[in-house]
């Protein structure tokens, strides 16, 4: 039986409209929708904004079919839905940052066809990253980012209000880092479903208020009971994934998620920005320098290293890939990550995920992938 | 002038696609001789099993439609090879569950998923040099790989859709008015193969086939056309894993060749053959698990 302890990240997670709407009034500021993982929050953080991550509701829906195509990935139609259906009505403003091409495609539908947008701004973030010109390309763009926010809030944004926001984020990837870190440990005081609503929610809620639930959770944690067997340590990777549902059904059949490489997870948080006396350029190395999602990831595959060392520091057992169906950029990496991991000794199960996933077929899945690891007692 | 109303009834429909229940037990055998009595029960989503595994040995078997509700089908499963043999509940050592309902077969002391058992089950029916399996099931396809001792090393099953499945097969049955038993033979009986229909899906399949027979199509030909259609789709889902020689076919599927012998022309590579019921192979597979846990229990105990 939980203890409660997470309690508060599920509420936030669970009413997470209901949140913005309550921010909004209180302060008075501006909501920003961001799409991707990738979107400067520290910029829109700095002109007194409150950037709220497009999630899916993972619900049935209707309304994308007319926008973007079917084989355009389920996060893509679900996080389009959301904006069609009006979700995020209370949002005056939407941003995307350049990743992959049918997100942006569903952002520019959403900048067209939500009528509650009062602006919106593409960033158009280079995907070599490994470019020896992306960073000075980047931080071009952040700069334009600034004096368009300029522009909507109708003041400057100065260097210290940027170098604050930094402060804040910072200390908000640091804390997640701390909290995850304890998920190495034998028998971890943390699921992954716990870990899983503190990140996500960090990608919606006022970080200060974020920073110090956090810090909160983390002092509580060494006295913490959880009184359920660890079982298989697992790993997941993947795209977006907040399908609570799913990572409750995993762990209740004898594993614990004890790390990911997803962008609901780690690579939302896991480098900081790194003080520099032009803060713009620290933001624009910052995006350039966090662990890759695939869009970004070429010529060299960094990537794999990445997530085989997570798998190592985290004593990962095996993996699980959480592959968004017709997510191409994913699904590319897939067949050489898998080899790159099995070859290492994590042993890989591949799940596609659409808007809604069938949990009892994945279960028997996820069962039997967890008896080739450990059913020896039977032969 | 009175009204008079005539109750009707509604004339009784021949259920074409139901397919033969039955139950088995091996006369030579005694089974108050054996040291260990274990016994595998498989609800899937069609079909129920309850298999007896006397010392190791398969013993007798049930098998019958699945009912409203798990535990039901479990004990009526279970219930109807025990009268059949005159033994009890208690008389049992161990009772592994698998199957869609595995968590829900009331007196089972463990769960195992089907795809472990399957594998398990074929090792035993076709032999240890079994290395692929196809368990083409009720509501659900399932290609597998294990080693020589039946462990699985890789698996997949389809995703979602139940399209190529055995409520696929049910489903044409009743369509074209052919006992389920009789399809795979009667769709061999036409003049030239038909290509495959193009949708799979259960409930498409209605329209397709009706557009067919409107189009001049004999029944046989219809049937040879979705037989065609079923292997090419588990064709597909076995290549994504591989095919090795040593390849067995589990489920109510198995029995009906008109997809078996096209799956096997399509690969090229003939399955390997069994005496016993292919849908037994879940069942079979968790009493034989539950075997090796009491053995292994008992070992343990000294």
């Amino acid at each position: 039986m939980s203890d409660g302890l997470f309690d508060p990240f599920k509420t936030w997670y669970e009413k997470r409209h209901d949140y913005a709407r309550a921010w909004k009034q209180k302060t008075g500021g501006q909501v920003v929708a961001t799409m991707c993982t990738y979107s400067p929050e520290e910029l829109l953080i700095a002109a007194g904004m409150l950037p709220v991550r497009v999630l899916g509701a993972h619900e049935p829906q209707n309304v994308t079919e007319p926008h973007i195509f079917g084989m355009f990935c389920p996060f893509c139609r679900d996080s389009l839905a959301q904006g069609l259906l009006g979700r995020f009505d209370y949002a005056e403003g939407v941003t995307l940052t350049q990743s992959c091409i049918q997100y942006r495609q569903a952002f520019t539908s959403w900048r067209m066809h939500v009528p509650t947008v009062k602006w919106d701004y593409y960033v158009p973030m280079p995907n070599e990253v490994q470019s020896r010109f992306a960073k000075l390309a980047h931080y071009g763009e952040i700069k334009k980012f600034r004096s368009f926010l300029e522009g909507v809030i109708g003041k400057p944004i100065g260097d210290d209000q940027i170098n604050e926001a930094i402060a804040v984020v910072n200390e908000n990837r640091r804390l997640l880092k701390q909290l995850f870190d304890l998920r190495k440990e034998a028998n971890p005081k943390v699921t992954g479903l716990e870990a899983l609503y503190a990140s996500i929610t960090a990608q919606f809620v006022d970080k200060r208020e974020h920073n110090e639930l956090l810090k909160k959770v983390i002092a509580a944690l060494p006295n913490r009971q959880l009184n359920r067997n660890e079982g298989v340590r697992l790993m997941t990777i993947g795209s977006e994934n907040d399908d609570c549902g799913f990572m409750a059904m995993i762990e209740s059949v004898g594993c614990t998620i004890v790390i990911d490489d997803q962008c609901s997870g780690t690579r939302y948080f896991w480098n900081e920005t790194k003080p520099d006396a032009d803060p713009l350029k620290a933001i624009a190395d910052r995006y350039c320098d966090r662990p890759a999602c695939p869009t970004k990831d070429y010529p060299a595959h960094t990537r794999f290293d990445h997530v085989l060392g997570l798998a190592k520091d985290y004593n990962a057992r095996a993996a699980i890939f959480l592959q968004q169906k017709f997510c191409d950029p994913h699904e590319g990496d897939y067949p050489d990550l898998k080899k790159h991991l099995e070859d290492n000794g994590i042993p890989t199960l591949f799940l596609e995920f659409d808007i809604t996933n069938p949990l009892g077929p994945f279960r028997i899945r996820v069962e039997a992938f967890l008896e080739t690891l450990s059913e020896e007692e039977l032969f | 002038m009175s009204a008079v109303m005539q109750q009707t009834t509604a004339p009784e429909k021949p259920e074409y696609w139901r397919w033969q229940e039955n139950t088995w037990v091996d006369e030579t055998m005694n089974w108050r001789d054996a040291k260990i009595v274990t016994c595998g029960i498989d609800v899937g989503s069609v079909s129920s099993q309850a298999v007896l595994v006397c010392d190791g040995k398969l013993y007798g078997y049930n098998s019958m439609r699945t009912g409203s509700n798990s535990p039901d089908s479990a004990r009526n499963a279970l219930q109807g090879v025990m009268d059949k043999c005159g033994m009890k509940l208690e008389d049992i050592h161990y009772v592994v569950g698998t199957g869609y309902g595995r968590v829900n077969v009331p007196f089972s002391h463990k769960a195992i998923t089907e795809i472990a058992c399957h594998a398990r089950g074929a090792n035993y029916m076709g032999g240890n040099k079994v290395r692929t399996i196809l368990d083409m099931g009720g509501q659900d396809c399932k290609a597998i790989h294990c080693d020589e001792k039946g462990k699985v090393t890789n698996f997949l099953m389809n995703d979602k859709c139940a399209a190529g499945t055995g409520r696929g097969m049910e489903v044409i049955s009743d369509l074209m008015q052919i006992p389920i038993a009789e399809l795979g033979a009667r769709s061999f009986d036409v003049d030239e193969e038909p290509p495959a229909v193009s949708s799979v899906c259960v409930v498409f399949a209605k329209s397709e086939a009706l557009g067919l027979l409107k189009a001049g199509w004999t029944k046989n030909k219809v049937v040879a056309s979705y037989c065609q259609a079923m292997a090419e789709r588990v064709v597909s889902l076995m290549e994504r894993i591989g095919v090795e020689k040593e390849f067995f076919i589990t489920g109510g599927i198995a029995k009906n060749p008109g997809v078996v012998k096209r799956i096997e022309k399509i690969i090229g590579i003939e399955a390997l053959k069994t005496e016993y019921d292919s849908q037994i192979a879940g069942a079979l597979g968790a009493a034989l698990f539950g075997y090796t846990l009491v053995q292994k229990g008992q070992a343990k105990q000294g």
